[in-house]
């Protein structure tokens, strides 16, 4: 059986990537020339990897077309029903470091928790003559989130596929939710965060699609060992 | 659909909808899926079928009746009260089961004597039922939100408090975590002093003068999300309900009505009984419940398999009273579920209240039930 690793294509998390998997012992080396999106690993007979962008990535792993992939937390668990039956988060690499959080405008000075969030969702529609409108493009998270643990069903997601930090101000939405890292393009849309607002504190993390072949295979834990060993 | 994907006793249904003298509906198969996410909230979008017109507006497959239906009503017979029946394919994604199964129900829309309604859909149901799975015995449990709103009420707690309770109504888990909170009341810490002096000196006209002023500076619309006005006066209300603690007393009062759980027959003294040694005045809401006990006892309902589960009711904001669900004695699936949704008429866009009573009949799970034996 091949083994198939799925590794950023591009960008910072591609160099830091191979920069682990390089500490790990497992070197990559490119098949055909320096720009083709195939490897291999040295040393491991039948290992591939391919490289793909951070969300196809997320997208290979649900559907278990590749055995590993390196990508954020916050967009496997987005792009899955029941991730942890699925997928195993074998390392969590210390790169890619980013939260999803609920933010709310500054000025809604009243709106501190998600339980003020809640008596304003609650009332909305009587004030307003629609719900609370949230822009995001973590349909999935967001609901687990204000429904499961929140109590929160009340509110409507608006689809932002980018800048969503802007939609509050522009009138798409009234609040959001989105990732960030320093927290510096929140506060430039004067937005904050809710005190107990972070839905996932999310890392660029090796993830293993679980499957039955996995159990009888060494590579599998030779990899996983490898990877761990080197971000300690 | 071929006719012969309709489960068995269908023809049974419809008889029995026409001897109840309903008038039978259907809807169009795509719906438009606003109304469904607007009223049941966006946790629906994970269990419909969502699909998207050529102009861009988002379509699903029916994922049940009560909305449809009551759309229908407003645009065509608004005032005049009538009952609808329906029978028709419904389609959810499930992790279990099938993906598309039969619901049947009944929606009573209009009629202003609520008592009789809520015992004619409670009587439709059993009857029905009765029908398909004779020899069975059924178990019908019913709720109240009126008269959990009713004790909410009664004990004083700020509005804002009342609404925060009645709101979790139905959500046990939701509903404690509030209770608690009511236990250890946390103020409000880290407010900005000169909003905290704003407040304090209850300048309010300043402190929304202030707020709108940062709005403006900060390029967020005044009027296109919250006003300043609604924020400051949340504010105030939010300082007041941090501070606000349910005595002992009311709070041991409050979760020994939600562990109530009774024969109905008993159901009235039960209550009438906890009101008196509460001190709690319950009176429009308790009458209400009596005058459907009332009016089940008069249409000769066996009231012997039906329990009152104070806890029991549906956490949306549409309900406003009854709520029952019937099972067979000792099972789990829940065969017929309905109540009563005095607001959802209007949410849709009804100008004046319509009352509206009904229940949904799962097919699927009673074709189980026939099957077994």
């Amino acid at each position: 059986m091949t083994i198939t690793i799925a590794l950023p294509s591009k960008g910072r998390i591609k160099d830091d990537t191979a920069a682990v998997f390089d500490r790990a012992g497992l070197a990559i080396s490119a098949v055909g020339n320096d720009r083709s999106y195939r490897g291999r690993i040295d040393g491991i007979e039948g290992v591939e990897v391919a490289y793909l962008s951070a969300s196809e990535i997320a997208r290979e792993l649900a559907a278990g077309a590749v055995d590993f992939g390196v990508t954020g937390e916050d967009l496997v668990r987005e792009g899955m029903a029941e991730v942890d039956a699925k997928v195993d988060f074998c390392a969590r690499l210390g790169f890619g470091q980013a939260d999803v959080v609920v933010a709310v405008p500054e000025i809604w000075l009243d709106v501190e928790t998600m339980e003020d969030l809640g008596d304003v969702a609650a009332d909305f529609r009587t004030r307003h003559g629609r719900r609370l409108a949230i822009a995001t493009k973590y349909w999935r998270l967001t609901q687990q989130f204000f429904s499961r643990q929140h109590g929160i069903q009340l509110y409507r997601i608006v689809e932002s596929l980018g800048a969503t930090e802007g939609a509050p101000a522009a009138g798409q939405a009234d609040i959001i939710v989105d990732i960030t890292s320093t927290g510096s393009t929140l506060k430039a849309n004067h937005l904050k965060v809710l005190s107990d607002g972070v839905i996932l504190k999310s890392e660029a993390c090796l993830v293993r699609a679980r499957k039955p072949e996995h159990d009888r295979d060494p590579r599998i834990g030779r990899i996983i060992q490898a990877v761990q060993g080197a971000v300690v | 659909m071929p006719v012969t994907d309709m489960p068995d006793f269908a023809r049974d249904l419809l008889e029995e909808f026409e001897t109840r003298s309903t008038v039978r509906v259907n809807t169009p198969v795509i719906q438009p899926a606003e109304p469904f996410l607007d009223m049941a909230g966006e946790d629906l979008r994970r269990r419909i079928f969502l699909t998207e017109s050529e102009t861009g507006a988002s379509l699903c497959l029916r994922p049940e009746f009560t909305i449809p239906v009551c759309l229908r009503h407003i645009e065509t017979a608004t005032g005049t009260p009538t009952r609808y029946s329906y029978l028709g394919e419904v389609f959810r994604q499930r992790r279990e089961g099938s993906h598309e199964f039969y619901q049947a129900g009944i929606e009573d829309l209009g009629e202003s004597d609520t008592a009789a309604a809520d015992a004619r859909a409670i009587g439709d149901a059993m009857g029905i039922l009765g029908r398909l799975l004779p020899e069975r015995t059924l178990a019908l449990t019913l709720g109240d939100q009126a008269v959990f709103e009713a004790v909410v009420r009664a004990l004083g707690l700020p509005l804002g408090w009342q609404k925060r309770l009645i709101h979790a109504f139905g959500d046990i888990a939701h509903l404690e975590a509030l209770l608690d909170r009511l236990a250890r009341p946390q103020p409000v810490t880290g407010l900005d002093p000169r909003i905290a002096t704003l407040l304090a000196s209850g300048e309010e006209d300043e402190l929304v003068a202030r707020i709108d002023r940062t709005m403006q500076e900060t390029g967020y619309s005044t009027n296109a999300s919250r006003s300043p006005l609604e924020i400051a006066r949340r504010l105030k209300d939010k300082l007041a309900l941090a501070e606000t603690r349910l005595d002992g007393g009311a709070l041991l009062l409050l979760r020994e009505f939600l562990t109530l759980r009774l024969p109905l027959a008993d159901a009235s003294s039960a209550l009438a009984g906890f009101a008196d040694a509460a001190g709690l005045d319950l009176d429009p809401a308790l009458a209400r419940f009596d005058a459907r006990l009332a009016a089940l006892t008069e249409s000769g309902l066996d009231l012997s398999g039906m329990t009152y589960r104070a806890a029991f009711g549906r956490p949306l904001d549409y309900y406003t009273g009854l709520v029952f669900e019937v099972t067979e004695t000792g099972s789990s699936a829940v065969l017929a579920g309905g109540g009563r949704f005095d607001r959802l008429l209007t949410l849709l866009g009804a100008k004046d209240r319509i009352p509206a009573v009904g229940f949904a009949l799962w097919l699927d799970r009673i074709e189980q039930a026939r099957d077994q034996e």
